[in-house]
């Protein structure tokens, strides 16, 4: 795949990971996606630890995404806030 | 994003680090006060993002204060570092010129504040005063000069030597002691991931430089016991 499809593809996913997140009006504070080779980078403030969880949970369900790093930071979260969830041996 | 500081009140401050950065203290007053007038001061606090990879390159940095680490990951799954800057510094450039995003993500390790330049301000400057661009661009040699050795280093050495050349070179003079201090190394996951590896690979490459007597390794610190001998590890 070239460096153009790849980020085309990475870009494309952004935006889905972005609509999916501003449908479910989670309430984050200064949410941040980024998405790298299919996996997608999240960070910002989560009122709540559950639904810090929950973005993961409803990004890894869009087509295409091969994990999911968040950085959200949330109360109770460890600091610095970084779990990684990949599915690397499932390609979507 | 949270709103940023009113640059105005504070551009001489700008314009004082603009002078520290390496190539950039020769430019003119005036173009300093062009960058200084289009900065704006932002302040994050230890463990913060300051963007991700995989994010559009909106914005360049200028570290004024604090340490950042930038780190990227791989197709499967492994976290590389990058860069570790301290001040003063620019990072987020590279991909502005190309129009590209992030190729990394960049995380504070202690409170840090930067200036920072919107991308199509800095291209505007850029193309309207030629000595800034000449800075840039010795600013991007020394990068591409940077990774050239991340290649070389990753490609062609050993964990063990890979340690042994890290440790000396991030290695401070205290008390007649060659000593890395632990801010250099937060973690053991911190330093794997600056050296290209694993935890578990990592923890047994320092306990056989430890063994053989060339470190110690504290709570706050690495003792570099035997620079000589370590030279000679970071070699093979």
């Amino acid at each position: 795949m070239t460096e153009e499809t790849t980020q085309n593809l990475d870009n494309r996913l952004r935006e889905a990971v972005l609509s999916c997140l501003a449908d479910e009006a989670l309430s984050f504070n200064g949410l941040r996606v980024g998405v790298l080779n299919e996996i997608v980078h999240l960070a910002g403030a989560a009122p709540t630890l559950e639904i810090r969880q929950k973005a993961v949970e409803l990004v890894e369900q869009i087509p295409g995404v091969r994990g999911v790093v968040n950085r959200i930071d949330a109360p109770g979260a460890p600091l610095p806030a970084r779990s990684v969830n990949l599915n690397l041996g499932n390609d979507k | 994003m949270p709103p940023f500081q009113n640059a105005a009140a504070t551009n001489n401050r700008c314009k004082a680090t603009l002078a520290q950065v390496p190539h950039f203290e020769g430019l003119s007053s005036e173009i300093q006060e062009a960058i200084a007038a289009a900065a704006a001061l932002r302040h994050f606090d230890a463990g913060q993002v300051i963007y991700l990879e995989g994010e559009p390159a909106d914005y360049v940095y200028i570290l004024e204060s604090g340490w950042i680490k930038a780190t990227r990951m791989s197709r499967d799954g492994r976290e590389q570092a990058l860069l570790f800057l301290r001040p003063v510094d620019i990072f987020g450039d590279t991909n502005v010129f190309v129009g590209t995003n992030y190729p990394c993500t960049v995380t504070t390790l202690e409170a840090v504040d930067v200036w920072v330049i919107s991308a199509d301000t800095l291209l505007k400057l850029v193309r309207q005063y030629p000595d800034l661009a000449m800075a840039v661009i010795h600013k991007l040699g020394q990068r591409v000069l940077n990774y050239i050795e991340l290649v070389e280093d990753l490609s062609l050495r050993g964990v063990e030597a890979r340690l042994a050349n890290t440790l000396l070179q991030h290695a401070e003079l205290v008390n007649g002691q060659l000593v890395v201090p632990r801010r250099e190394w937060a973690t053991f996951d911190a330093m794997a991931v600056r050296l290209g590896t694993v935890r578990d690979v990592l923890a047994r490459a320092l306990k056989g430089l430890e063994a053989d007597g060339l470190l110690k390794v504290g709570k706050v610190e690495i003792v570099l016991l035997d620079p000589k001998g370590l030279t000679e590890r970071s070699q093979i």
